[in-house]
């Protein structure tokens, strides 16, 4: 590795950085949590919901071929450090999950939009399945700070899979669900939002798509008209992460929509499901 | 990191000698010529409209960039998934999702216009009459400097044969698409076709300025867990690394036979790469699902073969074009010097 570390590389506009390993934590099972220190003016771009493009392959190889995207679990601008939640389930992530402190990380970002916190919302609802948790962290952390009230949903196949507490805010409600019943609610994590659907403003979801079918079934005859409104990531295949290739759409109301540049955060009620 | 590009490795000099020519001309018998002031083309499909990489690229270093590949009417695509990774690799089966040729028209010309890095606009039909009309209606469109026909879209089949496979449907196309423009016209090559080379002479002989090639190769992947194909159209397009021994090959086969200028492309991820395009015969060459993984990569090859150039005491890029060929390639005038 040579140059600047963590230098922006070649032109300024550029969204190509190199970003430094600085620590690897066991978190959720089998996942990993990854530190790594970037431009300080990257890690001032972050916004809940934007993720990174990570090269996930040696220097000199081809293979895997593309990029994974990884939403931001953590963003400190003052030691330009972001934190990303890897679960090795592929080739990708599971030599992501190898790195070693040190190392340097290839990344394309930050892409996509963020989740928008309404001026007027006071109760939060977030609803996470698995990894899904690391955009809605950042977020529950934001809204806490501005005084919003939360209540964390997250639903994992038995308890070593889920977050610790001490990652969320200790003014933050944080309720789970487990497939097995060994820790909370024996169950989907969706089968918890009907308690709270009456007292949220926003509901923010981070999951697979199933988790999405299931809260929208569930929500539909609780809400009323289209409150409260609910915003959904949607993860897809990437492969450019800039809106060219077109292989991440997201059918909606409005047509397809790149889930890289307009997305990855869609209003739930805007997506043809 | 190697595959990070960190500028040229040094900065000119006044006192330097005069840096190698890499121009290119693609359309060296068309008075409207289409002139490159380097080899390095941005794929069609792989870079959208250009405006997409424009925040992230100086777009402008560019020799030229194809827009992703429109047609007469706007098209929403194929369903997801629309992409699958295999090694080396990727297919896609986006389906042509376009806003039609009149969205482009209403929206990029403009914006090309005022550019100085050639816009080329790639065109598909689902027949030869389309094709014709697209092509009158580009015709008179500011900012764009060229067509590239597409006849071997693997992935919207009507009738179920592709024109790009047989030699006398894609000379019928391309005899049409002359008539109605004299844009500089590229012909892009299918490696579905059963020879090629006949396609590629026949192409030439309907009056295309140049061919591009290869397009992608049609393959798939199966989800074993859901005993499925892995892409919603069940087929798709193989590109990247790959393929380019592939497409090597068929570049090298097509420069031996043609006389007008052959842009080279499949799987190039590299200086060395876009080299070894270049002396199998290709004048110029694209990059594409390497520009996916890495979009600062096309302006690192140019700077890399500058680079290459200077140290081999190479002026002029023609001297490298066909270079592997023993007993050379016929004579093409796409290359200033080669010409004189």
């Amino acid at each position: 590795m040579s140059g600047v570390q963590g230098a922006l590389v070649h032109h300024g506009r550029s969204r190509e950085i190199e970003g430094d390993v600085v620590a690897l934590e066991p978190a959720m099972g089998d996942s990993t949590l990854l530190t790594v220190r970037v431009p300080s003016a990257v890690a001032a771009e972050i916004r809940p919901g934007r993720f990174f493009d990570i090269l996930c392959r040696p220097d000199g190889s081809s293979d895997p071929l593309l990029r994974r995207p990884y939403s931001v679990f953590a963003s400190d601008p003052a030691r330009a450090e972001l934190q990303f939640l890897v679960r090795p389930y592929g080739r990708g992530s599971a030599w992501l999950a190898r790195r070693r402190r040190g190392d340097v990380l290839d990344l394309l970002g930050p892409l996509g939009n963020a989740y928008t916190l309404d001026p007027g919302a006071r109760h939060l609802l977030m609803v996470a399945g698995g990894v899904g948790v690391a955009p809605l962290v950042l977020l529950a952390r934001e809204a806490v700070a501005s005084g919003r009230n939360v209540v964390f949903l997250l639903g994992a196949a038995d308890a070593s899979g889920l977050l610790a507490a001490g990652h969320l805010p200790s003014a933050v409600e944080y309720v789970v669900a487990t497939d097995d019943g060994s820790k909370g609610h024996r169950g989907f994590v969706t089968d918890l939002v009907p308690d709270y659907v009456r007292w949220a403003d926003q509901v923010f979801a981070c999951g697979p798509e199933p988790m999405y079918r299931s809260l929208r079934n569930g929500l539909l005859p609780l809400r009323i008209g289209n409150r409260p409104r609910v915003q959904v990531s949607m993860e897809r295949e990437m492969a450019c992460g800039l809106g060219a290739c077109l292989g991440c759409v997201v059918e909606t109301k409005r047509g397809m929509r790149t889930s890289c540049v307009e997305g990855p955060v869609f209003d739930m009620d805007d997506v043809r499901w | 990191m190697t595959t990070m590009w960190k500028g040229p490795s040094r900065v000119p000099e006044p006192e330097d000698p005069p840096g190698p020519d890499l121009s290119v001309d693609l359309a060296p018998g068309n008075p409207r010529e289409l002139r490159l002031t380097n080899p390095v083309i941005a794929a069609s499909g792989c870079f959208g409209y250009g405006l997409e990489y424009a925040g992230v690229i100086d777009v402008q270093t560019l020799g030229a960039f194809v827009s992703k590949g429109i047609t007469r009417r706007p098209r929403s695509g194929n369903p997801m998934p629309r992409i699958a990774e295999t090694p080396a690799g990727m297919l896609n089966a986006i389906g042509l999702q376009n806003p039609g040729i009149a969205g482009l028209i209403r929206k990029y010309p403009r914006i090309w216009e005022t550019w100085r890095v050639p816009a080329i606009v790639n065109i598909s039909a689902e027949s030869v009459e389309e094709y014709a009309e697209m092509a009158a209606i580009l015709d008179e469109q500011p900012g764009i400097a060229g067509i590239e026909v597409n006849v071997s879209c693997p992935n919207v089949a009507r009738g179920g044969y592709c024109f790009g496979w047989d030699p006398g449907m894609s000379a019928e196309v391309t005899a049409a698409v002359r008539a109605a423009t004299t844009l500089p016209l590229l012909v892009k090559l299918s490696p579905g076709a059963v020879d090629i080379v006949s396609v590629a002479l026949a192409v030439e002989e309907a009056g295309a300025d140049a061919v591009s090639l290869i397009n992608t190769l049609v393959g798939m992947a199966i989800d074993t867990r859901r005993r499925r194909p892995v892409l919603a159209n069940a087929t798709g397009g193989l590109s990247g690394p790959a393929i380019k021994p592939v497409a090597l090959r068929m570049v090298y086969q097509v420069a031996g036979s043609v006389r007008i200028p052959v842009v080279g492309m499949g799987g190039i991820s590299s200086t060395e790469d876009a080299l070894e395009f270049l002396m199998a015969g290709a004048s110029a060459i694209e990059i594409g699902t390497a520009i996916f993984v890495q979009p600062s990569l096309p302006l690192e090859v140019i700077a890399g073969l500058e680079v290459w150039m200077r140290a081999q005491g190479v002026e002029n890029l023609g001297e490298v074009v066909g270079a592997a060929h023993p007993a050379g390639i016929p004579l093409r005038r796409s290359h200033a010097q080669v010409a004189s």
